[in-house]
């Protein structure tokens, strides 16, 4: 029992280190919370849903990888496009008022709110599933049971997450949105535009919620309110593993994952959400810097 | 006529909720997203006294709002500590925690089933049964509600709210203890949020979760800033506006599986244009710092 539950945290957690990490690339350098990010991962979903459904695919045809190839280059490549949308639109007639966090956060909210209802006036309410063949029995492994989808969920995650902190640490590019972070206008003195780190920062960002959209999609149903749980958690993972740090909110998604699991093991599933904010209280009150972050006045 | 009168009743407790919300948020400058959990503790405990131990709904009522303020001292006590957005995150996340009891603690709460046949208020064997003797009661409410909240406001009282609201330091600095008057601040507005609750629950006689999920947080919060930050008469214009207009969508012969998302949408686009254009609101004298 507490095998499986500490599997289904760290499968729960690998979802959330993929949001969370997008959600610090983005924080980095415009530093306020971008709570749109849930609805950029449930748009992933949703495009890769459409494309599946749309080409109705047979889940036997050989041709099947390729357009799986194509769902999640659409799903990915949209996720990213809508990143940079809401940025171009909503943040950067914001950012030329020099407006403060919570105008930031209170737009984010409303830009949220919108497109998610949008999503469910075009597809309803109601959950919908995208067939991956049929349901195949899983893994026996240290007592607890684990699917294909899953295997490869926590691999991407893990993966991706490597990638992109490397990405980060190596390129110029990721020396640029340090830059940005750091001082943006003493950046822009070097010449380094912060609006063009920023753009690229939401469509990398952005990508990553797609990609978590997606690789959810695979494991459980899709429905237009997913994206509030996700970014939720997105937030809560990058508090508790310091704010800003890719490894903090990499660790906080696990540790989120695995602590909201856990916590369930003597009651009812439906107090995940009241056991994650009650870990992120603790955290703003005894330790917010978080399990990585510096503190910082 | 009876619906109309309905809107008035429904318009009353979103006045009473927004007034009591603007004095956190509009006079005193706290970013407090979690206003539904008070009037869900409101009315899930005057609802609960009165099905089960057959207290007076009037006795509910006032122990609801009670339990209100406690809950508002138990959840500003540590999050009062946090300033803006993590502020807003912790008062949004309180809000989370409160709907999660409600929906959770089945064996008192029935979860999601929601408690139905909540009695109504009645004055010695008068039970308020009809909508408009209702809407009286209200209105009282709602006028209880604006003279206490103006006169709080225009007090000395009122004064340091509306100094740490600008500049929290100097008022530390001239001797204020802010912590304690934000702690106040706190309980009564969830004296009155408490009271919204009770009325909303005894009106409607059934509650569950789902009227009290942080996107009603929001939606109060959103008439508070859409009439205007730190303006009285700005949260009567705001929850006017916002409740009627999305009626008239009704007008327009939408099935409620598009009128409901079509409503949020709509605030969603509001905040949005008002953060852009107008963030202190219509009659606004204050915006988020």
């Amino acid at each position: 029992m507490i095998n499986q539950l500490v599997l289904n945290g760290i499968i729960a957690g690998s979802i959330y280190a993929l949001i969370a990490i997008g959600f610090t690339v983005i924080y980095r350098t415009v530093k306020f919370f971008h709570f749109a990010h849930g609805v950029v991962y449930t748009a992933g979903a949703y495009l890769a849903y459409t494309i599946v459904n749309s080409l109705s695919v047979n889940v036997q045809s050989p041709m099947v990888i390729s357009y799986w190839f194509l769902a999640v280059l659409v799903g990915v490549v949209g996720a990213g496009v809508l990143g940079i949308g809401i940025d171009k639109f909503l943040y950067h007639p914001l950012r030329e008022r020099k407006a403060s966090n919570l105008i930031f956060l209170l737009a984010s909210f409303g830009v949220f709110i919108f497109i998610q209802n949008l999503i469910q006036l075009i597809y309803g309410a109601q959950i919908l599933t995208i067939r991956t063949g049929p349901v195949k029995e899983g893994h026996l492994f240290l007592g607890a049971v684990i699917t294909d989808i899953q295997i490869i969920i926590l691999v991407t995650s893990c993966l991706l997450s490597v990638a992109l902190f490397l990405f980060l640490k190596r390129t110029r590019f990721g020396k640029a949105m340090r830059a940005v972070s750091d001082d943006s206008i003493g950046a822009s003195v070097v010449g380094i535009s912060p609006e063009k780190t920023i753009t690229i920062s939401f469509a990398v960002g952005s990508a990553l919620a797609g990609i978590a959209g997606i690789l959810i999609s695979l494991e459980t149903n899709i429905e237009p309110t997913m994206g509030f749980n996700a970014i939720l958690k997105g937030i809560i993972a990058s508090i508790i593993g310091g704010i800003g740090s890719i490894p903090g909110a990499f660790a906080g998604g696990f540790f989120l994952g695995i602590a909201e699991n856990l916590g369930i093991w003597k009651i009812s599933g439906g107090w995940k959400d009241a056991i994650a904010f009650l870990i992120l209280i603790i955290f703003l009150l005894f330790r917010p810097q978080g399990i990585m972050g510096r503190r910082e006045e | 006529m009876e619906y109309i009168l309905h809107i008035f009743v429904i318009t009353g407790i979103y006045i009473i909720l927004s007034l009591s919300l603007n004095l956190i948020v509009g006079y005193t400058g706290l970013p407090a997203l979690g206003h539904a959990a008070f009037m869900c503790i409101g009315a899930y405990t005057s609802s609960l006294l009165t099905l089960n131990f057959g207290f007076s709904p009037w006795v509910g009522l006032i122990i609801g709002a009670l339990f209100a303020t406690i809950s508002g001292v138990i959840i500003g006590f540590p999050s009062l500590r946090l300033k803006g957005d993590y502020l807003a995150l912790a008062t949004f996340g309180l809000g989370v925690i409160v709907y999660s009891v409600a929906r959770n603690w089945v064996v008192v709460t029935r979860g999601p089933m929601g408690l139905p046949g909540i009695p109504r208020f009645s004055i010695i064997s008068y039970q308020l049964s009809e909508t408009w003797v209702y809407l009286l009661l209200v209105t009282g409410f709602v006028l209880i509600t604006f003279f206490v909240i103006k006169r709080i406001v225009n007090s000395p009282f009122g004064r340091i709210s509306l100094s740490i609201r600008e500049d929290e330091i100097a008022a530390e600095a001239m001797g204020k203890d802010t912590k304690r008057h934000k702690l106040i601040v706190f309980m009564v507005g969830a004296i009155f949020a408490g009271i919204a609750g009770s009325l909303y629950a005894n009106y409607i006689t059934f509650i569950d979760p789902s009227s009290f999920t942080v996107m009603e947080s929001i939606t109060i919060l959103l008439m508070v800033i859409f009439g205007g930050m730190g303006s009285i008469p700005g949260s009567f214009v705001g929850a006017t506006i916002l409740v009627v207009f999305p009626e008239l969508l009704r007008f327009l012969g939408m099935p409620s599986s598009i009128a409901a998302p079509t409503r949020q949408m709509i605030y969603g686009l509001l905040l949005v244009i008002l953060m852009i254009r107008r963030p202190q609101g219509i009659m606004g004298k204050y915006r988020f710092k």
